[in-house]
């Protein structure tokens, strides 16, 4: 299956953006992109359109590697949805269909920054007022929260 | 005056390299993700088992953005230089790069220094 490129679905109201994907790396660029340019036009600042476009990056590319073990064209459905209450907020789903393990249920591990790995659920934690994995019968669907 | 000899890449990531005395000084450019970074990592070997330099110089000024596949290709560079007491120095971040490395905490083990001319001085 070729990548394709993400056909955002906005709701009339454009407070909601929907991105159906096949997991290949190529996405994440243009994935990111067109998240950040959403928070833009949300009116989320230039620093908050890096740091949502970054973890939306992250998540992806821990989806396609780690749920997917590498493999193409395994679908993966991004939702970025504004939240005016209770608080005004960028919520952010990310759902697949892989095998991939909760990081919550993960052995703690202290971070090593010359060891690999660990670096984008940091970016996750640091960036994101909200990060919550929730395992599903067939996947796992993450949810981040970043507020205005 | 150190003889300068100019590394070809061979990938468009990093346009240009070239050995200056026990120095390798690389530019890298592009937005550089999952997608890119083993490119990058070829030829950050490359560089390093050709140029075979004692300091490492980066030039970032084209990577306006990079993510932790990319970050993960600097620190194998930095683990190597160090395996043979080599430094690795990074010139010319830009916002978004700084950003991330600072999150990963890897901005005070990599030499950041403002530019070439800075690291070639240390």
């Amino acid at each position: 299956m070729n990548p394709s490129t993400p056909q955002p679905l906005a709701d009339d109201t454009g407070r909601r953006l929907e991105l159906h994907l096949a997991s290949h790396t190529v996405e994440l660029s243009r994935s990111r992109k067109v998240i950040e340019q959403f928070a833009s036009t949300l009116g989320f600042d230039e620093t908050a359109q890096a740091q949502i476009g970054l973890c939306v990056n992250e998540a992806m590319a821990n989806v396609i590697r780690h749920a997917y073990g590498g493999a193409t064209g395994k679908p993966m459905l991004v939702v970025s949805e504004y939240m005016e209450s209770p608080t005004r907020a960028l919520r952010i789903t990310i759902r697949d269909w892989g095998n991939g393990r909760n990081p919550a249920e993960l052995p703690p591990k202290p971070y090593n920054a010359l060891e690999p790995g660990g670096v984008g659920l940091i970016c996750l934690r640091s960036l994101m007022d909200e990060v919550t994995y929730t395992p599903q019968p067939d996947g796992m669907l993450l949810t981040m929260v970043k507020r205005k | 005056m150190n003889q300068t000899t100019e590394l070809n890449t061979g990938t468009d990531l990093v346009p240009s390299a070239r050995v200056e005395g026990t120095s390798v000084i690389a530019s890298i450019r592009g937005e550089i993700d999952l997608h890119n970074s083993p490119e990058l990592r070829g030829a950050m070997l490359d560089v390093l088992l050709r140029g075979d330099p004692k300091k490492l110089i980066l030039n970032l000024q084209q990577v306006p953005y990079m993510d932790s596949s990319a970050v993960a290709v600097l620190v194998e560079a930095l683990q190597k230089m160090r395996r043979i007491g080599g430094k690795v120095f990074l010139t010319n971040l830009q916002p978004r790069v700084k950003g991330l490395l600072e999150i990963a905490r890897l901005d005070t083990i990599f030499v950041v220094v403002k530019d070439e001319a800075e690291a070639l001085a240390k």
